[in-house]
């Protein structure tokens, strides 16, 4: 009796002192020799990077600064800490932390453009200013190895890593993207942790959005006081269009990703013959990017393949696109998909539900697939199985006519968004394919989908030309003939062909183009809110 | 003649051999490699080390350094260039696709550079000190100095996007069928290019001249009472363009190359393009196969440079 009061006490002590400290429960996480480990100098470095000024001077105000991993919207509660520029706290934190004035932190990033070199050498003159060294470089070579070789032991380290900052994104089709990778033995710099685990096990426990809601608070106050990664700002995307085209009512959304932006009912100005012709960027230099990573960036993936579901501008799934109907069970480990009738690929062959189990075989057998839709589909009953090779089909799924079964060992709370933005792919054209080397097959010269455009003409590096599809399943497209050129987001070739009248449409994230094509009286840029992070990552495990 | 030609022709083996060595090796020890490039960072983080390894193997980027070369140089020697990495075509198909755009760019500046540099180089030689060759002079200085991106962009400001005169950049549009069609896009970057040859030849041209009109076969020339323009032209003009040959000799290498720069900026969708792209993504038997038809290019020059020197100049003989 008299040992159990003296373990309440103790408890209590401590519980207090803790809080006197003013540190709160997380200094309790100073878990290794690093510093870095350290909760209090990761708070420093947030609250001495003065992010309100760098979002108004060094991106021109088109960008908002982020108080979570988490975009802003209804997943985000209220009271998070925004750490807003505060050296003197700073100070008083890295004090606290007996931060060792002396050492100079790594910090790295990979990014080439001018942007990031300048928000880098303001991070190093804030961090500075509070007693904090850095030095900044940008990786070359094997960046991905550099960045993410983990740690013999995920939880008590050493690194295997060399750095101590990093700096980064995520750019995320679900919430869940954000906070997964962190999940112990997931990322190179933070070690694992039951209680954050945990955390991450209840976003994922159920796709009832109330659920994910209580969830998603629960981390996001953990992140607030824990900075395992410190979110910066949160990037915008921008919709560029030339007053020829008309939307007719189409809406604006994540263009990074599929949504019914009703793409099909789009006019524009007819030319000097009636013709009319959309312009826009993204055509290949040598092949045709698989849309199983980049989901919707390319035109390509955009109009000329198709999705069993459509989503809205936010990437909720709103019903079906190929799929004539589906259902997923109340437990969400079942789910079926009816496809509509007389579908058929832009060469004429039939579009069968034996497509959608190929593409999904398929895809389990490639490494490089969204993270998404590679979590939907390695929750398949047998996927495991079917990767190793094992098993010749996935078990869990079965064709009955025009309807494909889907069975799940576990529950993915985003089976829906997976089937909304995966692009169905022709089997009697790709069943050769190589998965280890899918993207070097020849269909990618010139691919055959079953979206509202098809490939009409394609000179590499110099334009593609794409033409409705005159068997969509959603009517024929308005626009006679969208010419894509070569050109990308931060590149002088957009700028030059939207100044030369030869971009009509388009998106880019970088402020730069922003400001160049705001400057043509006859485009209009439209800034959309995306789920895209800019972050700093911190390397909390010793160093060996 | 002959029988240099094919000695100086197996000679260039063993040095493409060492020197495609050295550029396997130069790639071999550049950071990071083909799988490396095709990931993005925000990827890697999500693939297993297994995966990765079965991707590098995919790929036989696991076998040693010396294995992959020597597989490489035994594929070459059969005729199989290989593929692209990262999109798997045919380096062939790449080089029948790619080559034809820059050879079209570099032929039309280096008939364009030659011809007008040899003109304005003769009269300003034969002009010497006068204002022509000092403005000619300054030109030269110019067109030698100011980068070709600085140049290239200037003139499609003012030409393309400005004026709309011209094209702003690419090489082909739909609906395109004759050459007619086409020719507005090579104007600018033919003429960035050009400029930038047509300095150096002129300036070498003007020298060379000078040189010429100096010797004594030019005295006394003039001393039979030939008329001036064929002493010039017939005389000087023959003796001076032996030295410009070489300059333009060496200038043929341009036409796989040396267009890097201008195919950038006018999105020219050429071999130099590629190369810039293959380079990034450590594309390596794209970059052998290129690295190693730009050295051909350049000892086929050489070669070619020779036996045009011997036939112009009767004094050279080849052995």
């Amino acid at each position: 009796m008299g040992e159990v009061m003296l373990k309440k006490l103790a408890g209590v002590a401590l519980a207090t002192a803790m809080f006197m400290s003013g540190t709160s429960l997380v200094s309790a996480e100073t878990i290794n020799s690093e510093a870095l480990s350290d909760p209090r100098v990761r708070q420093a470095i947030a609250y001495a990077i003065d992010m309100d000024t760098i979002v108004e001077t060094l991106l021109e105000g088109r960008a908002l600064v982020a108080d979570s991993m988490l975009p802003n919207g209804p997943n985000k509660p209220d009271g998070l800490n925004p750490y807003s520029y505060d050296p003197e706290k700073a100070r008083e934190l890295l004090a606290a932390a007996d931060w060792d004035t002396s050492r100079e932190l790594d910090l790295v990033y990979y990014y080439g453009d001018q942007l990031t070199a300048d928000l880098m050498a303001a991070v190093q003159a804030y961090l500075a200013d509070v007693g904090i060294k850095i030095t900044y470089r940008q990786l070359q070579g094997d960046v991905g190895a550099q960045l993410t070789a983990k740690p013999d032991d995920a939880v008590n380290g050493p690194a295997n890593i060399t750095w101590d900052l990093g700096y980064g994104a995520a750019a995320a089709l679900v919430g869940q993207e954000y906070f997964n990778p962190y999940k112990t033995g997931g990322v190179s710099h933070t070690p694992g942790n039951a209680e954050r685990d945990a955390l991450i096990a209840k976003i994922n426990s159920s796709s009832d959005p109330e659920v994910q809601k209580e969830g998603y608070f629960a981390i996001q106050k953990y992140w607030s006081e824990n900075l395992n990664s410190i979110p910066l700002y949160y990037q915008q995307l921008f919709v560029f269009e030339s007053d020829r085209v008309n939307r007719n009512g189409g809406a604006y959304g994540n263009d990074q990703y599929n949504y019914n932006w009703g793409i099909e009912n789009w006019t524009v100005t007819p030319d000097e013959n009636g013709k009319k012709v959309m312009y826009t960027n993204t055509a290949p230099a040598q092949f045709f990017e698989a849309p199983w990573l980049n989901l919707g960036i390319w035109m390509t993936t955009k109009i000329v393949f198709d999705r069993l579901l459509e989503v809205d501008g936010a990437l909720n799934p709103i019903g079906g696109s190929m799929a004539e109907s589906y259902e997923v069970s109340a437990d969400g480990l079942t789910a079926s998909f009816t496809l509509k009738d007389g579908l058929t690929w832009h060469d004429g062959e039939a579009l069968t539900a034996d497509d959608v189990k190929f593409s999904i075989e398929t895809a389990l057998r490639i490494p490089t697939i969204h993270a998404v839709v590679r979590n939907t589909f390695t929750s398949l009953t047998g996927s495991e199985a079917y990767e190793s090779g094992a098993a010749d089909s996935v078990s869990g799924i079965s064709v009955d006519g025009n309807t494909i079964n889907l069975s799940f060992d576990t529950l993915d709370p985003n089976l829906l968004i997976t089937f909304g933005q995966f692009a169905i792919l022709p089997e009697h054209l790709l069943k050769n394919a190589d998965p280890l080397q899918f993207q070097q097959d020849p269909f990618w010269q010139n691919p055959i989908g079953s979206g509202v455009y098809k490939i009409e003409e394609v000179q590499m590096n110099d334009f593609t030309r794409y033409v409705p599809f005159e068997n969509y399943h959603g009517g024929v497209a308005k626009i006679d003939e969208i010419v894509a050129f070569p050109s990308y987001d931060g590149d002088a070739n957009l700028i030059k062909n939207a100044t030369a009248g030869r971009m009509d449409y388009g998106f880019t994230k970088n402020t730069g183009d922003v400001a160049s094509l705001e400057a043509l009286d006859f485009m209009r840029v439209i800034p959309v809110d995306i789920p895209y992070t800019r972050m700093i990552w911190i390397n909390q495990f010793s160093r060996k | 003649m002959l029988v240099y030609v094919i000695r100086r022709i197996f000679v260039l083996i063993p040095m493409l051999v060492v020197i495609s060595f050295l550029v396997y090796l130069g790639l071999e020890l550049t950071p990071g490699d083909a799988v490396s490039s095709l990931i993005n960072p925000e990827v890697a983080s999500r693939i297993t080390p297994e995966q990765l390894q079965a991707l590098r193997e995919s790929y036989g980027l696991n076998d040693p350094f010396l294995v992959r070369y020597v597989i490489w140089l035994g594929n070459i020697f059969q005729g199989n260039f290989g593929h692209s990495l990262a999109g798997g075509v045919p380096i062939a198909t790449i080089f029948l696709d790619r080559l034809p755009a820059t050879l079209e760019l570099s032929f039309v500046a280096l008939l364009f550079s030659t011809i007008i540099g040899c003109i304005l180089g003769t009269i300003s030689a034969l002009r010497r000190g006068s204002p022509t060759d000092n403005f000619l002079t300054v030109f030269g200085m110019l067109g030698v100095s100011v980068p070709e991106f600085l140049f290239g962009l200037s003139v499609m400001l003012i030409f393309a996007l400005n004026l709309g005169w011209l094209p702003a950049g690419g090489r082909l549009m739909p609906g395109y069928e004759t050459i007619w069609d086409r020719a507005p896009h090579i104007v600018l970057p033919a003429m960035v290019l050009s400029l930038m040859m047509t300095a150096g030849v002129m300036r070498y041209s003007r020298s060379s001249m000078l040189d010429a009109l100096t010797r004594d076969f030019i005295i006394t020339a003039r001393s039979k009472g030939l008329p001036e323009w064929r002493i010039n032209l017939l005389h000087g003009f023959r003796v001076a363009l032996t030295p410009v040959v070489v300059l333009i000799g060496f200038r043929l290498p341009l036409l796989i190359g040396g267009s890097v720069i201008i195919e950038q900026v006018f999105q020219w969708p050429g071999i130099g393009n590629e190369f810039i792209t293959a380079v990034r993504g450590s594309d390596y038997p794209l970059v052998m196969m290129i690295a190693l038809f730009s050295v051909f290019a350049v000892l086929m020059a050489s070669l070619i440079i020779d036996v045009l020197t011997a036939l112009i100049d009767p004094r050279v003989r080849l052995n």
